[in-house]
C-alpha cells in the first residue's frame, strides 16, 4: 500500500497546485449538482424516475466509499485488523437496524468498538 | 425550539444555531475531523484541507479528493467519483429549494442556499423547516448550516495536526469516524427496499471492483451497477 500519490499537472504546478486542484477537481464537480438544482428547480419533478435513480446510484457510491475505508483503510486505521474494523461497523449498523433514530448512539457505540478493541487487542 | 413570526432576522438565526448546537453540528463536525488527516496524509496544506469543508461541504465529495490522490487516480477519474458522488445533491437542492423560496429571491441568494445542502443540513432542514413561518426560514437554516460549517472547519482544522500526535487507537477511531458516520446516516435515511439494496449491494461491489478495475474508475462502476439494480429492485409507486 505504498502507491505514489497523484501527481500535480505539471504546467500548473506550483505553490497554488494544492488550491488549485481542489478548485478544479473537487469544488466545481461538487457545486455544479447545487447550481443544476438552482436552475432546473422549477421544472424538475422531485419525485421523477431519473431522480429516483441518481439517488440510487448516489446511496450505492456513499457505501461503496464505506467498504473501501474499511477494506484499505487510510493511516493509522490500517494499523487496526480487519475483522475489528468490520466488527466496529456491525456493531453501528446493528443498533441503526434496531432504531434508525438512534444515530448518535449508533456512531459512538461503534467507535467505542474500535477504541476499545484497538487498546484490549495484543501486540498493535 | 418554536420560531415566531415576529422574531427579527438575527433572532431566528441564533435559534436555528442553537438547533444546530443541540447535536447536528457536533455530529457533522466530529465527522469531518479525519478530512484534515486524510489531507495531511498526501502533503497538502492545512488552509486546502478546512477550505474544502468551506467550499466543498460534502464530506463524501472530500474524502473521495484526498483519498484518491493518496492512491494515486487519474485527475480526470478523480473529478468523475467526486461528481458522481455529489449528484445526489441535484435531487436533494432541488427537494429543499421550495422550502426556502421567498417571492422576490433572487439567483445569487438561491446559490448561496443551494451551497449549505449536504447530508445534514439537509435532512434536518426538511424536518425543521415546515415548523419554521416562511418568511423566516432563509435567516433560520443559515443560522443552522453556518453553525454546523463552523464547528465542522474546527474539526478539520484540529484533525489535521491532532491526528499525528494521537495513540494509534484514537487515531484508529478518528478516521473511523467518516466510514461510521456514513453507514449511520445512510441506514437513518432507507425509504424501502431499494435503498437497503443499493447499500448492500455498494458495500459489496466496491471492494471487488477495487481489485478488478483499475485507474481510479473502481468506485463509479460500483456504483453504477448496484444503484441500478437498486434502482430495479425499488417498490412500485402505488398511483395516488
Amino acid at each position: 500500500m505504498t502507491a505514489t500519490i497523484t501527481q500535480p499537472i505539471a504546467w500548473l504546478d506550483g505553490p497554488w497546485w494544492p488550491y488549485l486542484a481542489l478548485i478544479l477537481f473537487a469544488v466545481l464537480p461538487t457545486e455544479i449538482w447545487r447550481w443544476l438544482a438552482v436552475a432546473f428547480s422549477r421544472r424538475i419533478d422531485a419525485d421523477s424516475p431519473a431522480l429516483e435513480w441518481v439517488r440510487a446510484v448516489a446511496t450505492a457510491l456513499l457505501a461503496g466509499i464505506v467498504a473501501k475505508l474499511i477494506v484499505a483503510p487510510p493511516g493509522a486505521l490500517a494499523a487496526v485488523p480487519l475483522a475489528l474494523r468490520v466488527g466496529a461497523l456491525s456493531v453501528t449498523l446493528a443498533i441503526m437496524l434496531f432504531d434508525r433514530r438512534r444515530v448518535l448512539l449508533a456512531v459512538l457505540a461503534g467507535e467505542a468498538t474500535l477504541i476499545g478493541g484497538a487498546y484490549w487487542l495484543p501486540a498493535i | 425550539m418554536t420560531v415566531s413570526a415576529e422574531w427579527t432576522w438575527w433572532r431566528v438565526a441564533l435559534a436555528g444555531m442553537r438547533d444546530a448546537l443541540s447535536l447536528p453540528a457536533w455530529v457533522v463536525g466530529f465527522g469531518l475531523v479525519g478530512i484534515g488527516s486524510l489531507a495531511r496524509d498526501v502533503g497538502y496544506p492545512v488552509e486546502v484541507a478546512v477550505l474544502s469543508t468551506m467550499l466543498v461541504w460534502a464530506g463524501p465529495s472530500q474524502v473521495i479528493f484526498f483519498a484518491s490522490i493518496a492512491a494515486g487516480a487519474a485527475w480526470s477519474a478523480i473529478a468523475i467519483a467526486v461528481g458522481f458522488a455529489s449528484l445526489r445533491f441535484l435531487p436533494m437542492t432541488v427537494a429543499i429549494l421550495p422550502l426556502l423560496r421567498r417571492p422576490g429571491q433572487g439567483v445569487g441568494m438561491q446559490l448561496l442556499l443551494a451551497h449549505y445542502v449536504a447530508v445534514t443540513a439537509w435532512t434536518e432542514g426538511l424536518r425543521r423547516l415546515p415548523h419554521v413561518p416562511p418568511p423566516q426560514r432563509v435567516a433560520y437554516f443559515l443560522g443552522f448550516a453556518n453553525t454546523c460549517m463552523a464547528t465542522s472547519s474546527v474539526g478539520t482544522f484540529l484533525g489535521y495536526y491532532l491526528i499525528g500526535a494521537l495513540p494509534i487507537p484514537f487515531a484508529a477511531g478518528l478516521l473511523c469516524l467518516t466510514p461510521i458516520f456514513f453507514l449511520a446516516s445512510l441506514t437513518a435515511g432507507l425509504r424501502h427496499r431499494g435503498d437497503a439494496a443499493a447499500i448492500i449491494l455498494g458495500l459489496a461491489l466496491a471492494p471487488i471492483c477495487d481489485r478488478f478495475i483499475g485507474g481510479g474508475f473502481d468506485l463509479i462502476v460500483a456504483g453504477l451497477i448496484a444503484g441500478s439494480i437498486a434502482f430495479a429492485l425499488r417498490p412500485k409507486k402505488v398511483a395516488p
